[in-house]
């Protein structure tokens, strides 16, 4: 099934190591601003709403 | 009165081979005695170019901690091997995760690394043993943001052995033992599951014990059965018990010889809002030989304290709602304030009954340690037990 994997920009660089220990060095993560825990409803909505054009790219949706 | 100090500096003073009482006592000597201190004496220094190349080799492949590591060969790692008839390939932990694994080999490799003697490889040994058995470590602990360390408690026999500090400064720098023993397992996680810093290791801060922390339990002046005895095992058999670690706190309490006063004072420290991810925390309390004293001659057994522990590390919910801990999530059953949309309903604690930040007497262990001269003890933050026993794992030695 696709999918993708979603992280917030401080875990990049652990990200890309754990893909690397897979196998897929170039594997493409959607990266989105730090923090996410502390947010309330609203801004975890804006959030979604911001990366979704993103997300969609990565799974290839035309 | 002559003493090595103010001899005209031979190559023994240099080295700190034991000289005379007064260098024992490690007596201040006059500043030019001073100056000499860690120079060593040329005729053992002639391939030093050698030694700083072979040390600089290790930092540039990325096998160090950041302080200099003792260089391998086959040959020194033979010496290690020795010390145990298990297989160098035998599995010690594994992290699926990683694809990546911890063998006997790879950990006596990196216990020469990190300065041990071979006869400490069966604590290292058991020490990795000891991690599995616990269960954070193959749950992917080391990689978390929360930034742990490994925390190793020896007991038995082996600590006189070898030399493991269990009195003053047990916390501190200055016993071989100790420092190298933790800096074995340290520089494995480094180097046999490859979680180095800022990669797959993402601690946030982490924690100064992320360098080393092994120290022996002082047996001697405990009034209590030591750990691994009270967990099953004989008083002649040696043990490693490791335990997952964020902070360690002091508890400076000189003031009192009334058992209420010190546990209420223990429990404070335990309590602390900022120790709240989960709904109750857990502790490792290392009380010096005064402080255990106070409560052995008060007629309270380890469990004594466990249970008053238990039953006054508390907050109040007005505290906790002060702090936003005063809810758990429905998810992840962590601490969140009252009105946050994850609250679980009914989670959120009100009133004026304290809650206790401890699920049961089991999730304190209790050890002595220390000099006997003050009443100052210590809670280890630990990521657990709460409940189960610990990972007391008997220490293996050669034939």
């Amino acid at each position: 099934m696709p999918a993708v994997s979603i992280c917030t920009d401080p875990f990049v660089l652990t990200a890309q190591a754990m893909a690397r220990s897979y196998g897929f060095p170039g594997f493409e993560y959607l990266s989105i601003p730090h923090p996410v825990a502390s947010l309330t409803a609203e801004q975890i909505r804006d959030r979604v709403r911001d990366f979704m054009p993103d997300l969609l790219r990565i799974l290839g949706v035309e | 009165m002559t003493t090595a100090s103010n001899l005209p500096g031979p190559p023994a003073a240099a080295l700190n081979l034991p000289g005379p009482p007064a260098a024992a006592l490690n007596l201040p000597g006059p500043p030019a005695a001073a100056s000499q201190a860690g120079v060593a004496d040329p005729s053992l220094t002639e391939d030093s170019a050698a030694v700083r190349r072979a040390i600089e080799y290790y930092a540039d492949q990325g096998w160090t901690d950041g302080l200099p590591v003792v260089p391998v060969t086959e040959s020194y790692l033979a010496e290690f091997l020795a010390q145990t008839d298990r297989d160098p390939a035998d599995v010690l932990l594994a992290m699926p995760h990683l694809n990546r694994e911890c063998t006997v080999r790879l950990a006596a490799i990196n216990a020469a690394l990190a300065g041990c003697r071979p006869e400490y490889l069966p604590v290292v040994l058991a020490a990795w043993e000891s991690l599995a058995a616990e269960g954070y470590a193959t749950r992917a602990i080391w990689q978390s943001t929360t930034g742990t360390a490994p925390f190793l408690i020896v007991n038995g026999p082996v600590c006189e052995r070898i030399g493991l500090n269990s009195k003053g400064n047990v916390f501190g720098s200055g016993f071989r033992a100790n420092a190298t023993i933790g800096r074995a397992i340290r520089l494995g996680v480094i180097n046999a599951f490859g979680l180095r810093p800022r990669e797959l290791d993402q601690a946030t801060q982490g924690t100064p014990a992320k360098y080393t922390a092994c120290m022996a339990e002082n047996e001697e002046e405990s009034p209590w059965a030591p750990l691994h005895v009270e967990f099953g095992l004989d008083p002649a058999d040696s043990a490693v018990t490791a335990l997952t670690i964020r902070s360690t706190l002091h508890v400076e309490a000189r003031h009192t010889q009334m058992p209420e006063q010190l546990a209420t004072d223990i429990g404070g420290t335990i309590s602390r809002t900022g120790a709240l991810v989960h709904e109750t925390t857990s502790a490792l309390l290392v009380l010096s030989p005064e402080h255990a004293r106070l409560f052995h001659n008060a007629g309270w057994s380890k469990e004594d304290v466990r249970q008053y522990l238990y039953e006054n590390a508390v907050r109040t919910p007005a505290e906790l709602a002060a702090a936003g801990k005063d809810a758990l999530s429905s998810r992840t059953r962590w601490r969140l304030p009252s009105d946050h949309p994850d609250a679980q309903p009914g989670s959120a604690v009100n009133g004026d009954v304290p809650v206790r930040m401890l699920n049961s007497p089991a999730a304190v262990l209790i050890v002595v340690a220390g000099a006997g001269n003050a009443g100052v003890s210590a809670i280890v933050e630990t990521m657990g037990p709460r409940g189960g026993p610990p990972p007391v794992t008997k220490v293996h030695m050669a034939p």
